[in-house]
């Protein structure tokens, strides 16, 4: 039986992006063959719950009950990947929990493939949040994404700054995240359905839509970025797929 | 349900007749199918809105809005042929757009067919225009312009291995004449019974050239 495999998503600032990273993810999965479910701890409302209902139920993972959800059906459930999309500011204390009811322990010893992807935001105090979250990172792959939601350069033009937080984990992978053009991000807001849907021109119920061809070609461009970022990762490797699968959103 | 022409006359410099050529080929579309859609996105130059105001639209590259407006219209596969005036300070970013939204792609899913008209010039600007066209856009559907009133019989090499059409220079005094916001190459053949005049010969010439592109463009699907 495949090694569950449990991916986070998160930060502790809000609007950097988490929930459109773990989108790209699922839609990332979907093209790739895997299955995958999701949780959305944004509880009660539910942004991913709102592009990928079919996978995604809600969750607060501070209560008892709704962890045990998650992460006692993780050899019973038949997805082998679970993406878990947890709240702005909710990281640190999630990562927390995780520690405490002996699931880093269990990702160290191999017996679960965990990767944390850390949403990083275009200011010092989002940097500040590495160091604590690194702490919780044995065993795990720890990704520092660079969402670049908006021209920020990560304080790269100030080498000292930039490389007293980003070289401060040894086994910290960078990864970035290019900038969707803001109208093709709001039409597919609107549409409320995943990147790829879009892209296809099709509504929520695989339904023929008629959305603009400019605003899919900008979010196929982008998707194809930052799957290859993913693909740059090994992501797929990560969760135990043969890359051979055919890639089938990838048309 | 045959292809729908899409010509984009480009240049990523100013005055080298592209207005011109695309008066031309919108007066001789218009003659021959009926019905163009014209699209001025050179409001810097001499202007096709203009010249042609009842056929022309505006469209706007600067904004993601007005390349909607301006593209989502033109991917259509309506049977009614549109050209597109790209004036020179437009160049990059709507080839720039073009290669990211995948549209040679989708055009030719949708069976619309770009062609694209580059006017020619000797200077590095346009040579860097050129290349970067040729690493974007088939062969097939690349064709230069060779205006004699800017070139003066001097095509530079590297533009000269494509398809090219040849637009012959004009004497000063025709040049103004067809220059006037009210002159129509159509009406002009209509109406001058002398079909020996310098004028008639050339804009038939120059017809017949957009003709042989157009066939040119039929066999080879």
């Amino acid at each position: 039986m495949a090694k569950p495999v449990v991916i986070v998503v998160g930060a502790d600032k809000g609007g950097v992006g988490k929930t459109t990273v773990s989108r790209t993810l699922l839609d990332y999965f979907s093209a790739n063959n895997v299955p995958t479910r999701a949780f959305d701890t944004e509880s009660p409302r539910g942004t991913l719950k709102r592009f990928h209902p079919e996978i995604t139920e809600i969750v607060d993972m501070t209560t008892t009950s709704d962890q045990m959800k998650i992460f006692d059906t993780l050899n019973a459930a038949s997805p082998s990947v679970t993406v878990i999309d947890v709240r702005a500011g909710l990281l640190s204390p999630a990562l927390a929990s995780l520690r405490d009811i002996g699931f880093l322990d269990a990702a160290r010893s191999g017996q679960i493939t965990f990767a944390v992807f850390h949403i990083l935001g275009p200011s010092i105090a989002s940097l500040d949040e590495i160091a604590e979250t690194a702490n919780f990172m044995q065993g795990a792959k720890y990704f520092l994404v660079k969402n670049f939601i908006n021209d920020t350069q990560f304080f790269q033009w100030d080498q000292a700054t930039y490389n007293s937080y980003f070289h401060r984990i040894k086994d910290a992978t960078e990864l970035t995240i290019p900038k969707l053009n803001e109208m093709a991000y709001e039409q597919v807001e609107v549409a409320s359905v995943p990147f790829l849907k879009f892209v296809a021109n099709k509504g929520t119920a695989d339904d023929a839509a008629n959305y603009s061809f400019v605003l899919r070609g900008y979010v196929r461009h982008w998707l194809a970025n930052v799957w290859s970022e993913f693909d740059r990762i090994k992501l797929t490797d990560l969760v135990g797929v043969n890359k051979a699968n055919i890639r089938s959103g990838e048309k | 349900m045959s292809h729908t022409p899409v010509y984009i006359i480009c240049s990523p410099r100013p005055l080298v007749g592209k207005t011109l050529v695309a008066r031309l080929l919108s007066e001789f579309l218009l003659l021959k199918d009926g019905t163009v859609t014209a699209f001025d996105i050179n409001l810097k130059e001499p202007s096709l809105l203009d010249y042609l105001p009842r056929l022309t639209e505006t469209a706007d590259v600067d904004n993601t809005f007005g390349k909607m407006q301006l593209m989502d219209r033109v991917i259509v596969n309506d049977g009614v042929a549109k050209v597109i005036d790209l004036g020179f300070h437009a160049f990059d970013e709507f080839f720039k757009m073009c290669d990211e939204i995948g549209f040679m792609k989708e055009a030719a899913r949708r069976r619309v067919a770009p062609i694209i008209l580059f006017m020619a010039d000797t200077d590095r600007v346009s040579a860097r225009g050129h290349d970067t066209l040729l690493q974007q856009i088939p062969a097939s559907a690349l064709v230069t312009v060779d205006n004699e009133y800017v070139l003066r019989g001097e095509l530079p090499v590297a533009f000269s291995h494509g398809r090219l059409l040849r637009v012959a220079a004009l004497p000063a005094f025709l040049k103004t004449y067809i220059d006037r916001l009210t002159f129509s190459f159509t009406n002009y053949l209509r109406n001058e019974k002398d079909a020996s005049t310098e004028l008639n010969q050339w804009i038939r010439r120059n017809y017949l050239s957009f003709r042989e592109l157009e066939l040119n463009l039929i066999l080879q699907r």
